[in-house]
């Protein structure tokens, strides 16, 4: 497949890497001629110097045999119009875009079929107030991802100071009859480990577990996380994240007090906010977030672009006393840092955006797909094919990639935890754990047969 | 610095030069040959060293990724080893006497020079003489591009690799991914060469001459199976064919496979081609002028003569089918000179390349222009595009360091005793990847002569001139070595 990928920043890079690991060809086209040089001393992938929204840069790159194009500069009308190009100078069939401006939102319909043709419009700010929402609904986990159209959650939380420590999965089983335990695999020391009956449960485990999204509370409580739910709430940065992470708790009735720097932002805040209580000043400030009783908020936010302040301001607030921080980070490798730290719960805009864009590229096959872990695990979700290698026998007679995990089977509506006799039925949705570097593996398992004769 | 990853890397290199020695062992064997035990040594200890190595030093961490630096220490290395390894067969075989003989046949092999040490080709076996052809052959695409073809352990690492390989001021890739463009390069080489064996099989060479002159104009190498060279043949047809492939193989191959794929716009419309075509035009005229008015009677001997030659060593493949240094003082002057320009970016053979001068060219025009409009913002044009400043400022300094070099070699070599045209012809005929020079190397003798320090030096100016005097060069710069 032939991607053409403008803009090489943070998004533009990842999706290149993993894509040409997975021996996709790649043209990266950038206006930042030191950036690609740098890039190309990393990457194999092909660099072209130029503006994405030059015809004569795009036909360079070959967009009459692209078969993708995903536009991620910084400029929405950059963006924009490259793929209007890719639709009309070519036919190229899939074209990504990345949205910004929230206020576009209300016109959706200039990116559809017959106007603009973008396949997929990505708002990283939109993706980071959803995954904040998750981690406030859910205030045990550290990580919730949303699976089979948000029926389905696959929530990832260590152990800690828990009551399980030190009995087995079976005997908690039996503890918890009514409950469906779907513990889909278990990270200890960095290994990726298929949970058995017989595994015994140790502290600082990171476990990963699939339940529908009602029951996902009752499976945080059995293993001893917090489940009541978040009342208050501070948002430390109002930007367009910020703020739209406040219309939507305000929406749910949550209290909401919103701090920002700069004062003309908070006046236009408070315009436009209903209920909360919008405080001018800094985040990171020890006295402010005194004055505000930080000790009895439920949840402290750190949404502002920048991340320094806002590790150390989700910090500052645990140390105060806040139940639960989350923080913004925009740097993919510092994520794994982050979360040592003691910050509960880590949003990454980019990152979301990067798996979202992963999804719409390995289409068909694998449905939904999101980087856990320091990026080395995938999740990802499923539709198994008839004729394909996982419907013709039993889970254990497939030969998955090592370390692959069958997390669960979903049928119609039931819940499946798949044994090792199990055998995948066509139209179950699937949702597996593997290694990235066996994905390009992974797809062929999952592809149809016939699609070689093509 | 990876050192581990580095000789296991070089483990890999190892093993398929030991691996490439096999056909010639077929051949021998089949041939009865005695030669055939050498071969076979060779192979065994060249293919053990490897793959003890590959084993033995494992690899650190789960993928290989090179920096720049590491790729430069490979691709030296990898050079200096395949000549060392890829010797044995002549040493053991007795074809040379001594280490530093089979290493200079080797080097010179590689680097598809093509300058000689054997003075007994007719009688030396088969096998050896494939073995021969076939160093030019591999060395001339070149070694690790054929790898990064091949294998696909050098992902990522593999661009820093064949950065340091590929003869060329700019390096592009032509499709997006790095083992596919080495890939293609490689396809379109090997077509090339499977034309004309035909061709020269249907001249009346037989299948062995074929393969093995194939693979040396080809590779613009220029080894023979025969001590006359190609005037063994004495063939119109034969040097026909040859001068065609010669000046094919002198072109920047990424042309061809643009050609292939359809594209004849920007084949014919390349400046460099122009440039190139034009240089072994004038040369040719020139020459021939000169042998009908001073050397021979009639004008379709000079033209004969003197097209080949001019084509032969403007690519720097150095076949021969006249003695060169009997000719008149002009000609033999001219072919000096264009040992030094030597073929296109992107081609097998060596040199300072066209692409380097017609860029050196257009920035002196561009320095004589601001001296009239003094404020006047220029860039140097290659086919409508720029250059990058850095390109060309990088590519000034590589024809300053090719003269430094190519003098500072000329005066160890009179020190050494050498003669003054056997020093000045012959560097140039070395570090140009050419062959044959003039005075005591000239076409028709070897480089046997020659003393002992003389060949490693050559050897020296062989691989400097290979791998573009940087990759070499850097590995001398005490920085490189530092934490």
């Amino acid at each position: 497949m032939k991607v053409i990928i403008i803009g090489a920043g943070e998004v533009g890079f990842h999706i290149a890497d993993i894509l040409s690991k997975e021996k996709q060809d790649v043209i990266l086209i950038d206006r930042n001629e030191e950036r690609l040089k740098e890039l190309s001393e990393t990457l194999d992938v092909m660099i072209l110097h130029g503006s994405g929204s030059s015809p004569e840069v795009l036909k360079k790159a070959g967009l009459d045999q692209a078969d993708m194009v995903i536009a991620v500069t910084d400029s929405d009308e950059t963006n924009m119009v490259a793929c209007l190009l890719a639709s009309t100078q070519s036919r190229v069939s899939y074209k990504i875009a990345r949205i910004r401006n929230p206020e576009l939102d209300e016109y959706a319909d200039i990116f559809g079929k017959d106007r603009l043709n973008i396949n997929l419009c990505i708002n990283p700010e939109r993706e980071a107030v959803k995954i904040a929402l998750d981690l406030i609904e859910f205030p045990g986990a550290t990580e919730v991802m949303d699976f089979h159209d948000g029926r389905i959650k696959l929530i990832g939380f260590p152990i800690q100071n828990s009551t399980v420590t030190g009995r087995t999965l079976q005997q908690l089983r039996e503890i918890h009859p009514d409950s469906k335990m779907l513990i889909t695999s278990i990270i200890r020391d960095d290994k990726l480990i298929e949970p058995k009956g017989d595994s015994v449960i140790q502290e600082n485990d990171f476990f990963f577990a699939v339940a529908a999204a009602a029951e996902a509370k009752e499976l945080l409580r059995i293993f001893g996380r917090k489940t009541d739910p978040a009342k208050r709430i501070v948002i430390m940065g109002g930007g367009n994240t910020g703020r739209m992470l406040a219309e939507a708790l305000e929406g749910k009735g949550l209290g909401v007090k919103i701090i920002e720097k700069r004062k003309d932002r908070c006046r236009s805040l408070a315009e436009r906010l209903d209920k909360a209580v919008v405080l001018h000043g800094d985040g990171t400030s020890q006295d402010l977030l005194l004055e505000e009783n930080i000790r009895d908020m439920d949840v402290f936010a750190a949404v502002t672009n920048d991340e320094e302040d806002n590790v150390l301001g989700a910090l500052l607030a645990k140390r105060l006393g806040v139940k639960k921080t989350i923080a913004l980070i925009n740097r993919v490798e510092y994520m794994p840092l982050v979360s040592k730290l003691g910050i509960d719960g880590v949003i990454n805009p980019r990152q979301a955006a990067i798996s979202k864009i992963l999804h719409y590229v390995r289409r068909g096959k694998i449905i939904s797909a999101t980087p856990l872990h320091d990026e080395r695990v995938e999740a990802f979700e499923v539709v198994a094919l008839a004729t394909s290698e996982i419907t013709s026998k039993p889970v254990k007679r497939i030969s998955f990639p090592p370390g692959t995990v069958v997390g669960a089977i979903v049928r119609g509506e039931e819940m499946i935890i798949p044994g090792g006799d199990t055998v995948i039925q066509p139209g179950d949705h699937v949702i597996m754990f593997t290694f990235r570097s066996s994905i390009p593996q992974m797809e062929k398992i999952l592809m149809v047969k016939l699609e070689y004769f093509e | 610095m990876n050192l581990k990853n580095i000789v296991h890397i070089l483990g890999i290199f190892i093993f398929l030069i030991g691996a490439a020695m096999l056909p010639a062992l077929v051949i021998s064997l089949t041939l009865h040959e005695a030669a055939w035990t050498a071969i076979g040594i060779s192979a065994l200890i060249t293919m053990g060293t490897g793959l003890l190595l590959y084993v033995f030093i494992p690899r650190t961490g789960e993928r290989i990724s090179l920096t720049h630096r590491e790729g430069f220490v490979i691709v030296t290395l990898v050079w200096v080893l395949a000549s060392a390894f890829g010797g044995l067969p002549f040493l053991l075989s007795g074809v040379v006497p001594t280490f530093c003989d089979a290493f200079f046949e080797t080097m010179s092999g590689f680097t598809t020079t093509g300058a000689s040490i054997i003075s007994d080709l007719d009688k030396t076996a088969r096998g050896i003489l494939f073995w021969r052809a076939l160093t030019h052959w591999l060395g001339g695409m070149g070694i690790i591009i054929l790898s990064i073809a091949i294998l696909p352990i050098l992902g990522v690492g593999g661009m820093q690799l064949f950065k340091a390989e590929i003869p060329s001021p700019i390096k592009d890739k032509i499709t997006p991914r790095i083992a596919e463009t080495a890939k293609n390069l490689w396809l379109v080489y090997v077509a090339i060469t499977a034309v004309e064996v035909v061709l020269l099989y249907l001249g009346g060479m037989s299948a062995f001459d074929a393969v093995c002159h194939a693979f040396a104009t080809m590779a613009t190498g220029g080894f023979s199976t025969y001590d006359a060279s190609i005037a063994h043949f004495n063939s119109l047809y034969i040097e026909i064919v040859i001068i065609f492939f010669m000046f094919v193989a002198g072109m920047n191959f990424i042309l061809h496979y643009r050609l292939l794929r359809g594209d004849a716009k920007t084949f014919f419309r390349d400046p460099e081609f122009h440039f190139y075509g034009a240089i072994v035009l004038v040369s040719t005229v020139i020459i021939t002028l000169d042998l009908r008015f001073h050397y021979f009677s009639n004008l379709g001997e000079s033209i004969r003569y003197a097209a080949f030659q001019v084509v032969s060593i403007m690519t720097t493949t150095g076949f021969a089918t006249y003695n060169f240094d009997q000719w008149p003082a002009p000609s033999k002057f001219i072919l000096v000179l264009l040992m030094f320009i030597g073929g296109c970016a992107g081609s097998t053979g060596g040199a300072i390349k066209c692409l380097r001068i017609l860029i050196v060219i257009k920035q002196t025009f561009i320095e004589l222009y601001r001296l009239i409009h003094p404020h006047a913002v220029l860039s140097v044009k290659i086919s409508k595009v720029a250059v990058p400043p850095e390109v060309v400022s990088s590519i000034r300094s590589f024809f300053v360091l090719y003269i430094v070099i190519a003098m500072s070699a000329m005066l160890a070599l009179t020190l050494l005793g050498v003669d003054m045209v056997t020093s000045i012809s012959g560097v140039a005929a070395t570090l140009g990847n050419v062959g044959p020079g003039l005075g005591l190397v000239n076409a028709s003798s070897t480089y046997f002569e020659l003393p002992q320090a003389a060949k490693w030096l050559f050897s020296l100016c062989m691989l400097l001139g290979r791998l573009e005097i940087y990759t070499v060069l850097v590995l001398l710069v005490p920085d490189f070595w530092k934490k």
